[in-house]
Parts: structure tokens; sequence; C-alpha cells
């Protein structure tokens, strides 16, 4: 455990980027990674690795991007339908650094949905690398693992 | 319980050019497509490499409800038997996967069945002497399928005993499997790299009649490829020559004439595919490493000719899907009439290099999966469909594209890629399946 981090400015970031998703504001939460940041969201428990297994997304800065234009699209019919989220986070935690020196945080997610009239839950827990920079933290990873990774999903036009 | 539809008016709901909304929306005909469609068809069951071991098991439902378990037994023999005890009646195998070391040993009252489904010994059986129970009865075993058959690791099977052999029911379109396995130097596929399960909120139907409408990606992926586009243009070439995301996502956009080439395929029993001299996969860069393991392995011609049967999708009616030039496979789950899971599986290339593996599950990933950049649109359209098809407005929707024109050659008819050639197929199908003539 690292003693001089100040879990208070952690939790703050933490929050602020759930608000960004909760609205979603994709251009705002999007500059909130690093250039080399990634999005991951395994398709299995306890997955090791995001090549050489599916997941439901795993996102670079470039497919970021084009997941944000396609998503004010006029033309993406799946976007037609308002969707709003509410982010509840929880057991927020500092589990020491990476092997790139960042800090790596987990924490326990609640979302509900709501996209193409019906309200639907989300739950799992999810892993922070975040770099500490002169502006503040910036994302260097953002894993998100389900609880219920192998079940049937439902479309998901947003990030959690 | 539901009610019967008689035969006149099943036939009455198909039209050479024009269907009935009921196909869709009316549980009744969902419950008996389920019996005459599901219950007499050929459906894909799983893999042989997904039970790789002896005891390996691999569980799924056969039609909306019935489960099935796939099991390889001591003498490497592959089983498909329903996942039900012969007692009374309790699911034997509740986990998707995995194995079981001696024996099935049901949850109940402990009767234990050998991997190819024999009972082998019902606790205190001291009980049935003498009651003419006859334990060595094949009726007291975990029942089999009527049929089941394998083709190039391929597991089918078939609640009906009418049906034709596997080989004669797959037809032409078993150019398709073929060609998926000699797409591997070592001739062989393996399912590799897991699962997506996508739930679909609508007809089954509107999935099989979405893998050949060629008049819908540059309509329904405007918006991806749009936004694909415009930003890869926009970054320095050096940043995104290596892409291959840019490969899987620009080909949704391609032209009315490009589709109109790729031609379409149709077969008895439903089957059909798109593409063949050419695909919106046609364009995937050729590994260079890959190359050079299947010219060591088949010879230059040989492998260009392998490569240059290029398939978009092929239809086995109704289980199961093909991506050739993809390696993946996605497989259709019936659970309502306005529900069904997609599940896509995708698969190791033996003796091929990793990097053929990690492009088909970023195909997966980005285009199957329901956060998928593709798929999701794909389900907005078939649900707008699901949805509007409530409406008294009318009754039908229509497939006139190209009708009269399709070439009836000996075991196939061929027709222009953005025909309704295949939902003519499928829907000849459907028709015979539902008023039983199927197998006559
Ligand atoms: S139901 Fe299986 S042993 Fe009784
Ligand atoms: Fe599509």
């Amino acid at each position: 455990m690292n003693n001089s981090l100040d879990i208070k400015a952690v939790e703050t970031f933490l929050y602020e980027e759930a608000a960004l998703l909760d609205r979603p504001d994709l251009d705002n939460w999007m500059k909130l990674f690093t250039e080399d940041g990634t999005y991951w969201m395994p398709a299995r428990e306890d997955q090791l690795d995001a090549l050489n297994h599916v997941s439901h997304m795993y996102d670079d800065r470039v497919m970021m991007e084009i997941r944000r234009r396609n998503f004010v699209h006029p033309r993406a019919s799946s976007k037609d339908s308002p969707v709003r989220s509410s982010h509840l986070l929880g057991n927020i935690r500092h589990q020491g650094k990476t092997k790139q020196g960042d800090l790596r945080i987990t924490c326990n997610f609640h979302v509900v949905m709501w996209y193409r009239e019906e309200q639907r839950v989300y739950a799992g827990t999810c892993e922070h690398h975040l770099v500490s920079t002169a502006d503040g933290f910036r994302i260097r990873h953002k894993r998100v693992d389900l609880i219920n990774p192998e079940a049937p999903q439902k479309s998901l036009i947003i990030y959690l | 319980m539901y009610n019967r539809i008689s035969t006149t008016e099943i036939d009455s709901l198909v039209e050479p050019a024009r269907l009935h909304k009921r196909l869709y929306i009316d549980r009744d005909i969902f419950e008996l497509e389920m019996e005459r469609i599901w219950g007499q068809a050929w459906i894909f069951i799983g893999h042989e490499s997904q039970v790789p071991n002896t005891g390996d098991y691999f569980t799924t439902n056969i039609t909306h409800k019935v489960p099935v378990i796939m099991v390889r037994d001591k003498e490497d023999q592959v089983h498909v038997l329903h996942n039900r005890c012969a007692h009374k009646g309790a699911k034997l195998v509740e986990n998707r996967e995995g194995n079981v070391r001696g024996a099935f040993r049901c949850p109940y009252h402990g009767w234990s069945y050998k991997h190819d489904g024999t009972l082998i010994k019902i606790p205190n059986e001291a009980g049935y002497e003498g009651t003419g129970f006859d334990l060595n009865d094949a009726c007291n075993n975990m029942q089999p399928l009527a049929q089941v058959e394998s083709y190039r690791g391929f597991v089918f099977a078939t609640l009906s005993s009418q049906a034709p052999d596997l080989k004669t029911w797959l037809g032409g379109a078993i150019d398709c499997i073929d060609n998926l396995c000699d797409r591997s130097p070592d001739g062989e596929v393996e399912v590799a790299g897991g699962v997506l399960r996508y739930e679909h909120e609508c007809n089954w139907k509107f999935f099989l009649e979405n893998l050949n409408d060629t008049m819908h990606p540059m309509v329904v992926h405007q918006s991806v490829v749009q936004a694909a586009k415009d930003y890869i243009d926009s970054l320095p070439e050096s940043a995104t020559r290596e892409r291959s995301e840019a490969e899987i996502i620009l080909p949704f956009g391609s032209s009315y004439e490009n589709f109109e080439d790729s031609g379409i395929t149709g077969f008895r029993y439903g089957h059909h595919y798109d593409g063949g001299k050419t695909s919106i996969h046609a364009n995937y860069t050729v590994m260079p490493e890959y190359h050079s393991r299947m010219v060591a392995s088949y010879g230059e011609e040989k492998a260009r000719e392998i490569y240059s049967f290029n398939t978009h999708n092929t239809l086995f009616y109704p289980s199961l899907t093909i991506k050739t030039a993809v390696q993946n496979i996605r497989v259709v789950r019936p659970v309502a009439v306005d529900r069904f899971i997609v599940e896509t599986w995708s698969f190791r290339l033996k003796g091929a290099p990793d990097e053929m593996l990690q492009r088909t599950l970023l195909y997966s990933r980005l285009v199957n999966s329901s956060a998928g950049m593709v798929g999701p649109d794909d389900l907005e359209v078939y649900r707008r469909a699901q949805e509007g098809l409530e409406s008294s407005g009318s009754d039908w929707v229509e497939y006139h594209r190209q009708l009269g024109r399709d070439q009836q050659l000996e075991d196939r008819v061929v027709g222009g890629g953005t025909s309704d050639l295949d939902m003519r197929t499928q829907y000849k199908a459907w028709k015979e399946f539902m008023n039983g003539e199927i197998y006559r």
C-alpha cells in the first residue's frame, strides 16, 4: 500500500468519470484516457488475454473515436432511442501498482441503464490503471468485468 | 397449449413473393416451427473440439425447450443424448460444459449412466426385483437422439428418424464446411477463444433472412462505415496501415454492384450462401506466414484456390451460419416467438499462426458482439420489424427481388447477389417443413 496516495482524490476522479458516462458525454469521457489508453470488457471470468480470447469490447483510442462518431451519427438506428445510465461505485480500493508503475484501483459498480423503453441492470467490478499527470489522473486502462460475462447479453451501445 | 394450424392454412401464409406477418408474431406458428422445423431438421449441436477428452460434455437445447448433451466416451465416440434421467426425468447435467469422470449421476435418486448413456446402476436395486422392471432394457438408458452424425468435426443431431443422412442433407453447401477446414494448413479446425452470447428480442427468422440480405449493409451500417472511414482517413497513414479493423468494417459499406456480383446460391432444405467468387471478405490480407504454411501443405495453386472460394454467410437452415473467410460461426437458439439467442464461436485453423485466430476473434468482437459496432444496428432493425408487423396496416411482407430470374442448376439455384433468392430458398423449405412434405 502506498500511504501517500490520496484515495479521496482517486474516488473523486472515478465519480467524475462515471458521471460523464451517465449523461453520456463521450467527448469528455475519452479525454480522460492517455493516448495509449484502452477499455476492455472481457467475455469470461478471470480472462487473461484480450487477443487470444474473444471480448465484448476492447477499444483503443482509435476505436473509441469511431464508436463515439457512430454513437452520434444520425443514421445509426440503434442510437435513435436515448440511453441514460446511473452508475453507483463502491468498495473502491487501491491495489498497488501495475508493472508500468500506474496506480491499480478496483471498485464494484452497479449500473442501471435506460434504453429502448426498458430499465436494466449491470453489475460487476472495474479495474482502473491510473497515471498521475500535471492535470490530474489519466486512465491508461479500464477493465470492466461483468458478474455474468458468459450470459446472453442485450445490445450494449455505450461504455459501462 | 397452443392451437393447431391446418396445412391449408400454412400454405396460405407463404406466397411466391409474399409472407404473412403471422410467421413472425404468432405464438402458435412458433410452437409449430419448433415441432416441425427444429424437430425435423438436422440441428447443429457443437464441434467435436469442444469435447476433446473422455467424459467432456457440452449442453444445449435442440429446440426452444429440449435439452441435450454432447459427450465423448472412452472409445472416443461423440454422442448426443437427451439431457434427461430415465427415472423421473430430472436434467442430469446443468452446466454448459465440463467433464464427468466415470458416469453421469442423477442428482435426484442417484441413477448412474455411462458416457454413452447406458444405465449402470440404481441405488437399492432390490426394490425392483420381481416388478417387471428391466435394468437392461434400453428404454432405461439416457436416450440418444433419433440421428446423430458429424462432418469434419461439426456435430449435428435430429429428432427425426425420417431425415436423410447428414451429407445428403447438407447438399452442395457442404463445400463451405470443407472450405473452412481446408483453410487450415492441417485440414482441421478447432473451437477456440470462447463464445459470445447475444440475446435478440425478436423472431429468429429475421436473423436468418438478414444473413444474405445484401440490400441492407449500406443502409444499416452506413453510420459505422462512415465513422470509421472519415476518422481513419484523417489519421497519418502510419497510424492506421496495420489496422485490421478498417479491413473488417469498411466493406460493410460496399456498393449494390459489389453485392450483386457476389451472387447467391440456394440449395434444398433451405441452405444458401452468398459470395463464392467474391464477397465482402475477399480483400482480407493474406498473412505471409500463414500463406507459406498453406503452400507447404497444399502447394501454391491449391492454396490460392482455397482462398478464392470466398463466401460471406452460409446458412445451414435453420440453426448454423458459417463465415468461411472469417472462420467463425453463429448458432441460432430460439427461445420464444419474439426471442432467440445467437452464439458466436470462433475457430483456430490448426497449423496456422496465432495471428489468424486473433483476426477471427477481432472480427467476432467488432461485428458479432452485443457491444459490437455492427450487430446492434442489425438487431435494431429486426426489432423495428417485430414491432412494425403488429400493425394492422397490412398483413404481408414482400420478397419480389429478381423473381423469375433465378437459374435452376442440377442441385442448386443461382442468382444475383441482391436478389431475394435466399428468401425463396428458405421459405420453400419452411413451407415444406411446416406442411409435412419436406422428406416425402
Ligand atoms: S430422477 Fe434421476 S434418479 Fe430419480
Ligand atoms: Fe448487418
